[in-house]
């Protein structure tokens, strides 16, 4: 056993950590870069567009970087957003942190000071949430779609020949994605308009008639109509007239942050850029509202979105604009089993759903088989050439002519066999289904899940589903085999298939991911009721509100102000205050990084150095307005300043409002807080067992033995 | 062929610990519990070096339970504590360091072996006479009808180990819920004989601090996709219950070496699958309502369960199988032959819950003394800790009602109990050595060595270079920022002593715990009333400390004892 002491001069851990979050600068903020990993021996190569995948392909093995993966990790198994956000505050508090052992200050102060200081920033930024209530309020079924079927004449034209008639246009690729997703398409058509607006350093000058400015968000308008009357009024004097008039209602009070009452809009400001993702968010949410006021009637309970039910599938080779939502499940069958389609539409069928493999040879989970059986044969005439896997194999087709089942659907692999046999009598078995896509169809079938293929009754067998073709041409999902992608549903299924398509196979990764992204943010933001005012309002706050922390004066005795000490009676509580001031700056040094960077990379400015003097600035004049959080909502309210809204457009009033989730966000700080307060108390690494046999002897310097 | 190779002879060493080697390895060991002790206390990374899992802990327990150490004195050392620690828990890092400071500070006096040993043991002897008299200055007793103590006592656990990374709302949220679950344990009828309950910590990774919470009952994980198909129950009063610990998957038993031979045709897994059923059908006729089973139930039994709606839960796990069958009364079932209806048990109610990203089904006993405390914390290895150290708090606020007193914490109840030390050998020197026959010198240096070592052990508390001093009335903790000024008015500089209990404004004197003083006789703590009012208290507990005491003099004693290692290095 051989330890090592990680806190002589420098602190070794915390450097580690530095040098590893500076690799994730990039992914910060609405203009992402994606990286090239290139493996030197191997040769291959991967792009990256996100932290977590950067980290994947890193190599993390010491202690420290270990630690790091498993807290971006866990921050993303848990909230699939965020990561980028705790790596870069893990980087910037960890080289402040060293800063401050510089100056000497104990590291029982750093660790309660910054953690009293989080905490009290956390509770300031409570004034800049926003809440999300009755979202769903004009989206009533019924009435509402009426409205958009009527939008769909003007905006996609095409679209109406597909859901009219059904008829299918052989010269239009684009047909087959129409009729099965008709409403999504044209659903998702406003905001695909404002999307533009807000991608970074897109110029916009059309449009205007569609454009969505703050105020028209803010009113959350129920019709198409009205937002575009409400539209001519939002000429630049008009906007500024709004927010003289917002500022003399909230004069004296406190001001408080708007409220957000509309899908599109709260979509919008939670895109971060990322606006074709969104769309299909936006899209996928709204198919599953419509679905479960259908089903649920008159019983109201409140909508929540189902991540579970929303299932995507990768189509690469397939220009973007095939990117849809649809009701049901698509997947990709080849297509030789795409042949008994031609039968299987147009009629609703039987199905089967099978928890595990479909093979011969299939046990379930926790079934250990006995290796030491033998089978012997009594008499020769009993020896068939008809091995086991047939009798198998007819067995199961036995059973599904005597259900009229023609759709098996398999969580696990299916035996080949099978698969020709099936086809062969026009049915379809699909493998590696989804479990939650199963759950599905086993709600919306009436079809109950079952291991084995002898468990199958008249009341597990679901009926009512239906498949078509998703596209009638084959497409090639990039190894070289034509398959062809079909689109199963059933009446009434609460689930979402986000069809994914990029014609770069390689960035296919990456979109998926996106896609992820903004769906759990979509999703936290309806869960939690409430949105952060985003675009770095938040951290601003924090900066503004630790600068008039420092500059407060301790009470003494006063239990609060123990700067969240454990140990009241050490000498250390008495000498917080000496201390306080350098632990807080440090503390503020993250939101600096932060917001310096997300400037950077917006490219508004060229340097770290211009984009900390314009945040200096900005942070004095929001203290010296005594109220930092009346500053920002004031600024916010303008937009056009350029602190929240930095490069994102050119045409200022046409910037929708930027939103950030609550949860999440906070989690992230404190995930990355945690990290570096627990390297920071580390001083020494203990290597067990056999690994010390590993240090070579030049190395051994400053390591001890037992 | 055989071939003899002849023995290697056996090695051996005399005066172990004179040697160099000995003490640097003892010394870096101490260095690694001293560096970890404490509420600053820092913390130590654990791993292989080839990529294994790390684990940031400061804890007796993960710490000695990784340490490989090859000496034969440091393997006494650290078995002695990992045995203190199992039995006790707490108090672990205490034993370790003094421990190491009594082998260090005696080693250095010119006295045999027999005379140290014979005098450590009458101090120690002094010092728990005096821990259990009622006259004790360090201790006090746990007034059951508040939580106050208590909760003082499990909040002193918590913040000891900083690797939790709770904050201050965190700590109290968690005390909160270690005492609750602490109480949930306690029977409402207690007779002559008092059984504790066992509270099952649940594990909930990634969730906020704040998220955790207690649930009398038992909580049973399950993926939401078996939740949903198994929803549907019948409602009555009380649920029949059926606990399996066989396995119901279906396979064949044990079947032994050799080979089973069987004919064409026949298939033993149908066989066991038709007795299976059977078992089904007369679960079914009994009236059973859930069927708990410990390992894997047949999906075809499930199925024939579900259709007669009975809900089967398998995979229940072996560590819930004892709790389960505790709270519900069960006498679990062990073969696939038939069950005799005293077997099955019955519960009040089962429903479901989601926490985090987790489903369980919540089984609601009639009454029993068992809960589950859901934990989460944000990263795995706080968690870990965590975990860890809600145990230690359990554990010792069972000790506590045992034994209902506590000691004073933060450093307090070993400088009282030094002062005491040195006061009685220098007043009443005769008792001791009357009995011993050493010199009053030996005696002396002795206790010297002894209250040495309990001081410097307060002082691995501090560890951002402040200096410890004591109070001439009380005896108690102070800590000072290091360098002060000489002439300095004491009272402003400090705040208040290392428990809590006394403030500077109480008209003390102080001195620095490094420099002699003359003995005082320590005055015991305030009357009841004051202790009642101080809210913020750190305490310890009384009988791991006193065990850890022991512990440490004992084990010092034994390593000094030695005079020999002889090593088989066959």
């Amino acid at each position: 056993m051989a330890r090592r002491v990680i806190n002589k001069k420098r602190h070794l851990g915390l450097q580690q950590l530095s040098a590893f979050a500076d690799t994730g600068r990039t992914f910060l903020g609405p203009v992402k870069s994606s990286k090239f990993i290139i493996d030197e021996e191997s040769h291959e190569s991967v792009v990256v567009g996100s932290t977590v995948r950067l980290l994947e392909s890193l190599d993390l093995s010491s202690a420290v970087g270990q630690l790091l993966s498993e807290a971006v990790q866990a921050q993303h198994n848990t909230y699939r957003t965020g990561a980028s956000t705790l790596l870069l505050l893990v980087g910037a508090w960890s080289s402040a942190v060293e800063e401050c052992l510089h100056l000497g200050v104990p590291v029982s102060l750093i660790v309660s000071g910054m953690s009293e200081g989080l905490d009290s920033c956390i509770e300031e930024v409570t004034s800049l949430q926003v809440p999300v209530h009755d979202v769903f309020d004009h989206i009533d079924s019924t009435k509402i779609f009426s409205e958009l079927e009527s939008l769909n004449v003007s905006l996609c034209p095409f679209l109406q020949i597909a859901s009219d008639t059904g008829l299918i246009l052989k010269e239009r690729d684009l047909k087959d994605v129409a009729s099965q997703s008709l409403t999504t398409c044209s659903l998702s058509e406003r905001p695909v308009k404002s999307a533009k607006l807000f991608r970074p350093q897109a110029t916009v000058g059309a449009d205007k008639n569609t454009s969505q400015t703050p105020k028209t968000l803010r009113n959350s308008l129920p019709a198409d109509s009205r937002c575009r009357q409400s539209v001519l009024t939002h000429s630049r004097h008009c906007n500024r007239e709004a927010s003289d008039q917002w500022t003399s209602r909230h004069g004296a009070a406190a001001p408080q942050a708007d409220r957000c009452g509309d899908l599109g809009e709260l979509a919008v400001g939670l895109s971060h850029g990322d606006h074709s993702s969104m769309r299909l968010v936006e899209g996928a949410v709204r198919l599953q509202h419509q679905n479960t006021s259908v089903c649920q009637g008159s019983w109201t309970m409140p909508f929540t979105f189902d991540i579970s039910r929303v299932f995507t599938c990768c189509l690469p080779g397939l220009p973007e604009a095939f990117s849809c939502v649809c009701p049901g499940y698509v997947t990709v069958v080849s297509m030789f089993s795409a042949t008994v389609l031609e039968d299987l539409q147009n009629q609703p069928l039987g199905v089967v759903l099978i928890e595990g493999d479909l093979t011969e040879n299939y046990r379930h989970l926790g079934f250990n088989k006995s290796a030491n059986v033998q089978t012997v044969l009594e008499s020769m005439k009993k020896l068939q050439q008809d091995s086991s896997e047939q009798l198998w194999t007819n067995h199961v087709l036995q059973v599904l002519v005597k259900f009229n089942v023609n759709l098996v659907l398999v969580q696990g692999t299916v035996s080949e066999h099978l698969i020709e046999k099936c086809v062969h009598t026009k049915r379809l078995v699909i493998g590696s289904v989804n479990g939650s896509v199963m759950q599905a169809f086993a709600e919306a079938s009436g079809a109950v899940q079952v291991s084995y293929i002898t468990q199958v009754s008249d009341n597990s067998v679901g009926r009512g589903v239906s498949v078509t073709f998703w596209r009638s041409s084959p497409l090639d999902v990039g190894d070289g085999i034509s398959r062809m992608a079909i689109l199963l549903k059933t009446e009434g299924i609460n689930l979402v298939t986000v069809v994914l398509t990029d014609p770069v196979t390689a960035q296919m990764q990456t979109k998926e991911d996106r896609f992820w992204t903004c769906a759990y943010r979509l999703h936290y933001a309806l869960k939690e009721q409430k949105v952060f005012l985003g675009g770095g309002a938040v951290e601003f706050l924090c900066l503004s509100h630790l600068q008039i922390l420092m500059e407060q004066p301790l009470n003494k005795g006063d239990q609060t102000c123990s700067g969240g000490l454990h140990n009241t009676s050490s000498w250390l509580a008495s000498s917080l205050a000496l201390y306080r001031p350098t632990v807080l700056k440090c503390l503020a040094e993250g939101w600096h990084k932060y917001l310096s960077t997300v400037i950077c990379n917006t490219a508004n400015y060229s340097s770290e150095f211009e984009a900390r003097t314009f945040i200096q600035h900005h942070l004095q004049n929001a203290t010296d307005s005594g109220s930092p959080s009346s500053y920002i909502l004031n600024e916010y309210s303008k937009l056009n300043s350029g602190v929240f809204n930095s490069g994102i457009s050119n045409e200022p009033e046409q910037i929708p409002r930027v939103y950030d989730i609550v949860t999440p966000k906070i989690e992230a700080w404190r995930r990355a807080l945690d990290l570096v307060l627990l390297v920071l108390q580390t001083d020494s690494e203990i290597i067990t067992g056999s690994g010390h046999t590993q240090i070579k002897s030049q190395e051994s310097e400053g390591f001890l033995f037992l | 062929m055989s071939r003899l190779e002849a023995k290697k002879p056996s090695l051996c060493k005399s005066e172990p610990l004179t040697s160099e080697r000995v003490r640097a390895t003892l010394s870096v060991l101490k260095g690694i519990v001293a560096s970890c002790y404490g509420p600053s206390g820092r913390l130590k990374q654990l791993h292989n070096g080839l990529g294994g899992s790390v684990c940031t802990t400061s804890q007796s327990s993960a710490l000695l339970a990784n340490l490989s150490v090859t000496h034969p004195i440091l393997k006494i050392l650290t078995t002695s504590v990992q045995n203190h620690v199992s039995c006790f828990s707490d108090c672990g890092l205490f034993t370790a360091i003094l421990c190491c400071n009594l082998i260090e500070n005696v080693q250095r006096l010119d006295l045999t072996p027999t005379t140290l040993i014979k005098l450590n043991k009458h101090l120690l002897s002094l010092c728990t006479s005096y821990l259990k008299s009622e006259v004790c200055g360090c201790r006090i007793p746990v007034d059951f009808s508040s939580t106050q103590i208590l909760l003082c006592l499990v909040r002193s656990v918590l913040t000891s180990k900083p690797a939790c990374m709770l904050t201050r709302k965190e700590v109290d949220h968690i005390s909160t819920l270690i005492l609750r679950a602490f109480l949930l344990t306690i029977p409402e009828n207690a007779g002559d004989h008092i059984s504790l309950g066992n509270s099952i910590i649940v594990p909930l990774k990634g969730q906020r601090v704040v998220d955790s919470t207690v649930l009398p009952g038992i909580l049973i994980e399950v993926s939401e996709i078996r939740l949903m198909k198994i929803l549907p129950i019948k409602k009555s009063d009380s649920l029949k219950v059926a606990l399996f610990r066989v396995s119901l998957s279906g396979d064949l038993s044990d079947t032994g070496e050799g080979s089973v031979v069987v004919s064409y045709g026949v298939s033993l897994e149908n066989a066991v699958l038709d007795q299976l059923l059977n078992l089904g059908r007369q679960l079914v006729s009994d009236h059973v309502d859930l069927v708990l089973c410990q390992k894997v139930i047949h999906p075809s039994l499930k199925q024939f369960l579900g259709v007669h709606r009975v809900l089967a839960i398998d995979r229940v796990g072996a560590a819930l199988m004892e709790p389960l069958s505790k709270v519900t009364g069960t006498q679990p079932i062990g073969s696939l032959g038939s069950i005799s209806p005293s077997s099955y048990g019955s519960v009040k109610d089962l429903c479901t819950a989601k926490f985090g990203f987790k489903w369980f089904f919540h089984l609601i006993p009639n009454k029993a003394t068992v809960c589950s405390l859901l934990l989460c914390n944000r990263n795995g290895t706080a968690w870990d800790e965590l975990k860890l150290t809600c145990q230690t708090a359990l554990h010792v606020l069972q000790l506590t009602i045992k034994e209902p007193c506590v000691l004073l914490g933060g450093g307090c109840t070993e400088t009282h109990l030094a002062a005491y030390i040195r006061h009685k050998t220098f007043n009443d020197p005769e008792s001791i050595l009357k009995d011993s026959g050493c010199t009053s010198t030996e005696l002396q240096l002795i206790t010297e060595a002894f209250c040495t070592a309990l001081e410097s052990l307060t002082g691995s508390l501090e560890h951002d270079g402040g200096e410890i001093l004591t109070d001439m009335k009380y005896g108690h903790f102070w800590s000072v920022q290091a360098d002060s000024p000489s002439i300095v008015n004491w009272p402003d500089l400090l705040t208040r002593c290392g428990c809590g209990l006394h403030n500077s404004r109480e008209e003390l004197n102080w001195s620095f715990l490094r420099t002699s003083r003359h003995p005082f006789a320590p005055l015991p703590c305030l009357p009841h009333e004051a202790v009642g009012s101080a809210n913020n208290l750190t305490l310890d507990c009384f009988t791991a400390k006193l065990s850890g005491l022991q512990v440490a003099v004992e084990t010092a004693n034994l390593i000094l004892d030695l005079s020999y290692v002889i090593e088989d290095k066959n």
